[in-house]
């Protein structure tokens, strides 16, 4: 068990930056996720970590000890690979067991140390079996108990269930999170989907082009994203954007989009007053703009009219694709919802739930 | 009733044309495989009960001084019978045998050892290591067998020039003057104790080596390409070291792809006419002799064509029991790897 630190770390290939200055501490028994876009660098992060690249700049450190120069086997880490990489000629048994063997373990320590792995896994009838013949879900499996045996201080995920079904990847997720809590060890693990981060994690690092954007828990980036990055990449479907321009009308506070003014509530409008005139990005997420008939009570809420492009009716609640002049948007309303395609509308926005980030610098205005 | 009975009769049209379909455009490859396969096959085993000669070349199997032998060919060959000195059927099988195994034992761990080497990342020039390997691979073994033909001549061959110059670092004077091809007995006792294998093949271990092992490490090359990455990985973060890792993972995810090769490369020394025709001729004493250069001589010095035909059909036979044991030891390797 053990904490890990990126100390001021950089990963180049040649002119590629792909790890830029990422300064982050892991807390011991910590569940990190590290998320973004294919290609920001989460794998690069993982595998500098994990001692197979070296980095360019900076220190990596497991516990209190800088493993810059230390072997990836001497660094006390087990990583589960997107491809699983379960060695094809060996059984399952043996697939876990050989690192245990290369340690030079007892028989004895090995079988015990598989039973358990197998017994927490549920792959106790498939040790036999060679990869080949095992299902999708079956040698993910065998990957994690892989990792499971060795007993490391932490774990290291490299996008583990991105090559599973979609039902089998929701059933996973929560083995993983239980096996986390079960384990009570350090787990670092990434993917490129918000879903799976913000379900398991309890932290997420969001890295956009090798930077670290926002280091937080799920529900602070989602009520709270400091910039226009994390606010869109994390909410699914994502939060809606408004270009536009804060204007004062008298004693009131409004952002102009050009198709549609709404006005800042009172109870907010201080923050945003000392930047009055500025062109902003103002954003809302989809489950913060109602249909006019179906607004909740007590918000402060903004009309809008808009027209009704695409409707999706799922159930509890109808998804109404829109558009307001040159800007087109998603609002995540009440099923009772009237609004039928082609038609126009009036919805409402939730303006005690809205962010607004400067245009400019992106970064969220509070 | 009359509409079904047409409809069977339609329906089985129409399955006697799904049957023979496949069998029409097997026709014409039948036909030139009859030809050029079949018929000379045929004919080789009619010939082989014969005591087919060069009288009877002229009107061939019509011959009127063609007689039938039976089996006494076949005798002949398997007990010793036939009019050659030093000969032995099963000495030459043996030989012949010893010879494919040496060479295959020496190239593929040869192979896979080079491509491995020339497989490190950041290594420089890889392309051109790549391409020179190729060039064995290329050569006729017929050039390559008179190139090193010259290499071993006793007088102005490389290995004994080679020989002379390092002894003279030893303040030897004499030229080393080794008859690497034709002296029965080895120079060297105890270095090469005097038994079945004589110092020309050793020559030719070693002139085939330089014609074997590029094969072995193009394979090998292509196989060690797809052995995914990340295995290695996953060792080395399992505690492998290099060589436990060489062991572990590549040894075994190369063996689909080198046991074919080892058989190929099996057969190929078992049957290499050219190379062994064009260095030795089988000398001295036939102690380099194997199977094929023998059938040749039977027939090219000897005009025993019955005999040669008897000669080959045994061949055939010892080549399908091999061919039966190898395609065991594939079967059995196959689906290691998905
Ligand atoms: N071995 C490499 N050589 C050159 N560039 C690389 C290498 N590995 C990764 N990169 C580059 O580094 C960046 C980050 O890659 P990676 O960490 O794999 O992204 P992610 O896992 O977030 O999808 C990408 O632009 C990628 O092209
Ligand atoms: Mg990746």
């Amino acid at each position: 068990m053990a904490s890990v630190t990126f100390d001021h770390v950089f990963k180049k290939y040649g002119d590629v930056t792909a790890v830029n200055d990422l300064n982050i501490h892991i807390e011991d028994k910590e569940f990190l996720v590290l998320v973004g876009p294919s290609g920001c660098g989460k794998t690069t992060a993982l595998r500098s970590l994990a001692g197979l690249e070296e980095i360019t700049g900076g220190e990596i450190l497991i516990g209190d000890r800088v493993v810059n120069d230390v072997a990836p086997k001497d660094r006390d880490i087990a990583m589960v690979f997107q491809s699983y990489a379960l060695y094809p000629h060996l059984s399952v048994y043996d697939n876990m067991a050989f690192g245990l063997k290369l340690r030079k373990f007892s028989k004895d320590e090995i079988k015990r140390r598989v039973g358990e792995a197998a017994d927490i896994l549920g792959i106790q009838d498939l040790l036999e079996r060679k990869p080949r013949q095992l299902s999708g879900g079956q040698r993910q499996r065998v990957a994690v108990g892989r990792a499971i045996v060795r007993e490391p201080k932490v774990f290291l995920f490299d996008e583990p269930l991105s090559n599973l079904d979609a039902k089998l990847r929701v059933q996973m997720r929560s083995e993983i999170s239980k096996l986390h809590q079960r384990l009570q060890t350090t787990f670092i693990y990434v993917t490129h989907d918000q879903t799976e981060a913000m379900t398991m994690a309890t932290r997420i690092a969001v890295i956009n082009k090798g930077v670290l954007q926002q280091l937080d828990t799920p529900q602070n980036l989602y009520d709270l994203p400091n910039n226009l990055f994390v606010a869109g990449f994390i909410g699914s479907p994502a939060m809606n954007f408004f270009r536009g321009r804060l204007r004062k009308d008298g004693d009131k506070l409004l952002v102009d989009t050009g198709d549609f003014s709404v006005a800042i509530p009172p109870s907010r409008s201080k923050v945003y007053e000392n930047h009055a005139g500025k062109d902003v990005i103002f954003g809302i997420r989809p489950e913060n703009i109602h249909d006019a008939d179906f607004v909740p009570a007590n918000i402060d809420s903004e009309k809008v009219n808009v027209k009704v492009d695409v409707t999706e009716l799922m159930g509890n609640e109808i998804f109404l694709y829109l558009m307001s002049g040159q800007n087109t948007f998603v609002a995540r309303v009440d099923p009772r919802s009237k609004s039928r395609v082609g038609q126009q509308a009036t919805v409402a926005f939730d303006m005690d739930n809205f962010h607004i980030f400067d245009a400019m610098t992106e970064q969220a205005i509070r | 009733m009359a509409s079904t009975s047409m409809i069977e009769r339609a329906k089985k049209k129409s399955d006697f044309r799904k049957t023979v379909t496949p069998y029409m455009y097997l026709v014409p490859a039948f036909l030139v495989m009859a030809v050029i396969t079949f018929y000379p096959l045929i004919y080789q085993v009619v010939v082989s009960f014969t005591d087919f000669q060069t009288k009877d070349l002229l009107r061939g199997l019509a011959s009127e001084k063609l007689n039938q032998v039976g089996v006494q060919n076949y005798v002949d060959i398997l007990a010793g019978g036939l009019p050659v000195q030093n000969f032995d059927f099963f000495r030459v099988l043996t030989y012949n045998l010893w010879w494919a195994i040496t060479n295959v034992a020496l190239h593929v761990p040869a192979g896979i050892v080079i491509a491995v080497l020339l497989n490190t990342p950041g290594l420089w020039m890889k392309r051109i290591y790549r391409s020179l390997y190729i060039l064995p691979v290329v050569i006729p073994p017929l050039v390559v067998a008179t190139v090193w033909r010259n290499i071993f001549d006793e007088q102005y061959g490389a290995m004994n020039q080679f020989l002379t110059s390092a002894a003279m670092l030893f303040g030897s004077i004499d030229p080393v003057r080794i008859r690497w091809l034709e002296d029965f007995t080895p120079p060297i006792a105890w270095l090469l104790p005097n038994g079945p294998l004589t110092l020309a093949y050793y020559a030719m271990m070693i002139a085939n080596f330089w014609l074997g092992w590029p094969f072995m490490t193009l394979v090998a090359t292509g196989a060690l390409q797809s052995i995914p990455k990340d295995l290695y990985e996953a060792a080395s973060i399992d505690g492998a070291s290099a060589y436990q890792q060489f062991m572990n993972i590549t040894v075994p995810l190369l063996r689909p792809a080198m046991i074919p090769a080892t058989i190929y490369g099996f057969t190929t020394s078992f049957n290499l006419f050219s190379f062994v025709f064009f260095m030795t001729g089988g000398g001295p004493a036939r102690s380099t002799e194997i199977l094929v250069t023998f059938a040749y001589d039977l027939v090219r010095n000897l005009r025993l064509y019955g005999a040669a035909a008897a000669f080959s059909v045994i061949v055939f036979f010892v080549a399908l029991i091999i061919f039966l044991i190898t395609n065991r030891l594939t079967k059995a390797t196959e689906n290691i790897v998905e």
